[in-house]
């Protein structure tokens, strides 16, 4: 039975990154919530420079993306290569040096990022030495996970896997091109590149950032925990493999959309915004095939509650992988860009879709790793409105006010003068900041109430004795 | 010269080898995307693929079933 898999498997990591990814997600939902606050009342800055907007947003960045997601990466990807490799983490140690040098990684964001050590440069803000200890830790998940692979029992290579391994190889690339740099002291360096190719550098890993991943690690997770979740085959493997190839193909070629309008060759940009619109194909047949997995058995969303934050998630995956490109196109792009309609973009994404899929595997890896039910589905399901429901007032606050800002910022009077002044147009966000604080705060009170269950549920598991008789029971032969 | 071809005009003479290097790789690996998509959509290639997507529930039957042992 699974109890003796306690034997077969090492499930104590994936527990340790488990909980430490429900920690970080109150922690990095509630930093976000407070600058949310800060651009709405702006006395909460408190003329203190360490906890002003521009020192804390990074730290939410960092913790909700590397923290929260990272974590969750983690947990998921030691726990489904196992399962599906049919065999045991190749290197127990590596795997716990993992989860201490991400931490460390994580602790040395929240001592530096305040202090205001900062390479500016975005989702990438953090120091060299850290970068070099982001690159030791990363690369010892990705030898771990690959020597896994290559011990395996089964004769195929699940495709949950590749979506993984696609993300590890190519975050290894990302991250070193990009934080390459010239120190000139223990907390101050300077990029290599310059000018231009320093923002085309820039982008390229900030966009794969979110393609690889953002997209296609936790695309990972999608398709391990899907069908698990619904006990069924995932829709098409077939469409799972293009998905697969479409994705890696494409989402390098993206980072451009991001520099229309500036000294970056106006071809570049073209370029980015027609790969953009191809990306469409894929992306939404990944979504299908995901939601598909549930054709005949759709009646499960109406009990499984688990099976909802999965399917929410890919619904939300399939909006902001439309709305991305269209924002790419030049013409949409004068009016979106620099205004509040990327941020509300980039959330549909990251609360609805990366956070949306990681609460589901959690919740099912929960359950599996305690062995035992979770302590109170009523507090999953709480957790599911507050989630959708303060995700969707945050989207829709920063839809309106991004248009917006926008139009004003474009408006011109009959003599040809910009009819708003830019103070105005911070004035007007005033209500839309105040929704999107609020809409945070609704998320964050469903993030709490999960850390909340999440223990309990740990509790439960200690006092009933089920993790402790999981242990006691023999390794199969 | 009609803007059309006067956009997509290249200048072949100031092409460096990285530009090379990097319009040679696209190329070829759009190549192996259309042979990917064929392969994939193969008839032939069906049962064979999506055979696969049983893979996930085999830790079912090799490790028992998957109720966390409750």
């Amino acid at each position: 039975m699974q109890a003796s898999l306690e034997h077969k498997y090492d499930f104590e990591i994936v527990r340790w990154f488990t909980i430490m990814s429900v920690v970080y997600l109150v922690a990095g939902a509630a930093i976000g919530v407070y600058i949310a606050s800060e651009l709405a009342w702006p006395f909460l800055n408190f003329d203190n420079p360490y906890i002003s907007f521009g020192r804390l947003r990074p730290l939410h960045t960092n913790t909700v993306i590397f923290a929260f997601g990272g974590c969750t990466l983690m947990a998921t990807a030691f726990y489904s290569v196992q399962r599906t490799c049919g065999v045991r983490l190749w290197s127990e140690k590596m795997a716990r040096f993992t989860f201490w040098g991400w931490n460390a990684v994580i602790l040395l964001a929240v001592l530096t990022l305040p202090l205001g050590f900062t390479q500016s440069k975005e989702y990438a803000e953090l120091e060299w030495p850290i970068d070099i200890l982001i690159a030791v830790v990363w690369l010892s998940f990705t030898f771990n996970f690959i020597m896994t692979i290559a011990t395996r029992k089964t004769s195929h290579i699940y495709v949950s896997n590749w979506f993984f391994l696609g993300m590890m190889i190519m975050i290894v690339y990302l991250h070193v091109v990009n934080s390459l740099a010239i120190p000139v002291g223990l907390f101050k360096s300077y990029s290599i590149f310059s000018g231009v190719q320093d923002a085309m550098i820039q982008w390229w890993w900030g966009h794969n950032a979110v393609g690889f991943y953002l997209t296609a690690g936790f695309l990972g997770i999608m398709y391990y925990f899907v069908p698990k979740q619904a006990e069924r085959p995932i829709y098409s493997y077939r469409l799972s493999v293009i998905h697969f190839w479409s994705l890696m193909f494409g989402y390098v070629w993206l980072g451009a959309h991001h520099l229309q309008y500036t000294a970056l060759p106006d071809w570049t940009g073209s370029l980015g915004a027609a790969i953009s619109i191809a990306m469409i194909i894929p992306s939404w047949g990944g979504a299908v095939n995901g939601m598909m997995t549930l054709s005949g058995a759709w009646d499960r969303l109406r009990t499984d509650y688990v099976l909802r934050f999965l399917i929410i998630a890919l619904a939300f995956y399939a909006m902001s992988t439309f709305e991305g490109p269209v924002m790419a196109l030049k013409t949409v792009n004068a009016l979106s860009h620099y205004t509040d309609w990327t941020i509300g973009h980039v959330h549909s994404g990251a609360l609805g879709w990366v956070a949306g899929i990681s609460i589901g595997a959690i919740y099912h890896l929960m359950i599996r790793l305690y062995h035992t039910e979770m302590f109170s589905e009523r507090l999953i399901s709480f957790h599911f409105w507050t989630a959708t429901i303060g995700t969707v007032i945050y989207i829709v606050a920063m839809w309106v006010s991004g248009i917006m800002q926008g139009l004003m910022w474009r408006a011109y009077d009959e003599y040809g003068t910009l009819a708003y002044t830019f103070v105005e147009s911070v004035d007007a966000m005033h209500p839309y900041y105040a929704m999107r604080a609020i809409g945070g705060m609704i998320f964050l009170l469903g993030a709490v109430v999960m850390l909340f269950n999440v223990l309990m549920t740990v509790r439960k598991s200690v006092v009933s004795g089920s993790l402790a008789k999981a242990r006691a029971v023999p390794a199969a032969a | 010269m009609n803007s059309l071809l006067e956009y997509f005009e290249t200048d072949w003479q100031a092409m460096t080898a990285s530009d090379w290097v990097g319009a040679i790789l696209t190329v070829v690996i759009f190549l192996l995307m259309i042979v990917a998509y064929f392969q994939v959509f193969r008839p032939k290639n069906r049962e064979r693929l999506e055979a696969r997507k049983h893979i996930l529930f085999e830790d079912d039957e090799r490790d028992g079933d998957d109720d966390g042992g409750r």
